[in-house]
């Protein structure tokens, strides 16, 4: 299970997760041609304290499915990766819905979170949208890397 | 262009025990004929944010009997909307749906079938192997007066396991219970199963 600070999540593999982001890596990262520019900064990533977890966990989860699987679907169609892709969605959605960060947390630690997670949409915004699509996607197991500090077999 | 219609495969519905589920519906019966069957699936995700496009199930994109597994479709605890369409030649019937979305933490877990056995001394178990979403809690004790019980997680199904060193003079008890993390479950205890040991106590 995931435990981002006080949110707890049971039900997903996170293995599951990593098996499903692997049969699609190398055809999406083979697509990104630059290589000098990552998303997910250590900056945004980096030293991520257990009470800012959970809600940098929720802004990112949500933008992913808002806005990069969304939007990459088609190309997803087109390689023909969707039951992969589905699994990956369907976890992500289901882990949003069971995330609740609390209210009063400290606002620092939301504040913090947030800031870290503009960070990862302002580089995201600065590309051309095919672009920061792709290089979204193609991050995600960075995000699955930072993901497995929280998780507890 | 005259051909009758082939009609669309009823009564779908979903059977799911121990994380394995099978859609299933009747068959369109035609004389001297095989009809295949051809199975999609979306999953929450697909139904909210791309509701036109169906996945085809890994293992049923045209399959003859009137059920498939869609065990290696279903891989998140969220509601999936499933449907068949029978398939005769050219032809291809309409779509049938699940009336109600298949979730999976709504499969029902049995108690897990275990073997107990001596080895020397040793109470040993095997479960039942029901998969690699299983695991199990293991409850066992000493039949005495005033026993305590003792519990172990086995994490794997199919491979023997220590519990304890008996000593004679009373028989060992054990009963597990199957745990499914994915859904947040447990099934109910199976019966209890003991065995004892004879012979002289070991030296301390």
């Amino acid at each position: 299970e995931f435990q981002f600070g006080p949110c707890q999540v049971e039900g997903v593999a996170l293995p599951r997760l990593w098996e499903a982001f692997r049969t699609m890596k190398d055809t999406v990262q083979a697509q990104d041609n630059i290589t000098s520019i990552r998303l997910l900064q250590r900056e945004v990533l980096q030293n991520v304290s257990d009470a800012e977890s959970c809600y940098l966990i929720h802004d990112l989860l949500k933008f992913y499915l808002n806005t990069v699987f969304k939007n990459y679907h088609r190309k997803i169609v087109e390689l023909k990766m969707l039951p992969s892709f589905s699994t990956l969605a369907n976890n992500f959605l289901f882990i949003t819905s069971k995330l609740q960060p609390s209210k009063n947390e400290t606002l620092s630690a939301s504040d913090s979170a947030h800031r870290r997670f503009l960070l990862f949409k302002r580089a995201f915004k600065q590309l051309e949208i095919e672009v920061a699509l792709t290089k979204a996607f193609g991050e995600v197991d960075i995000l699955l890397t930072w993901m497995g500090k929280f998780y507890r077999l | 262009d005259g051909v009758a219609a082939l009609p669309a495969p009823q009564n779908l519905s979903v059977h799911s025990t121990n994380m394995k589920h099978l859609l299933m519906w009747s068959p369109v019966v035609l004389p001297e004929e095989t009809v295949y069957y051809s199975v999609e699936y979306q999953g929450e995700y697909e139904s909210l944010y791309t509701s036109d496009i169906w996945i085809p199930s890994k293992w049923c994109s045209r399959t003859e009997g009137p059920e498939c597994d869609v065990t290696d479709d279903i891989t998140a605890t969220v509601p999936y909307s499933l449907r068949v369409r029978a398939i005769l030649g050219s032809q291809t019937s309409a779509w049938s749906i699940l009336e109600q979305p298949f979730n999976r933490n709504s499969t029902i877990l049995t108690p897990p079938g275990m073997e107990i056995s001596k080895d020397g001394f040793h109470l040993v178990i095997e479960l039942e192997d029901l998969g690699p979403q299983f695991q199990f809690l293991v409850a066992y004790w000493r039949r005495e007066p005033d026993t305590k019980e003792h519990a172990k997680v086995v994490r794997k199904g199919g491979i023997p396991v220590h519990l304890e060193t008996m000593e004679p003079g009373a028989p060992y008890c054990v009963k597990a219970q199957a745990l499914v993390k994915a859904i947040g479950r447990h099934s109910a205890f199976s019966q209890t199963k003991c065995v004892e040991v004879q012979g002289e106590a070991l030296p301390l």
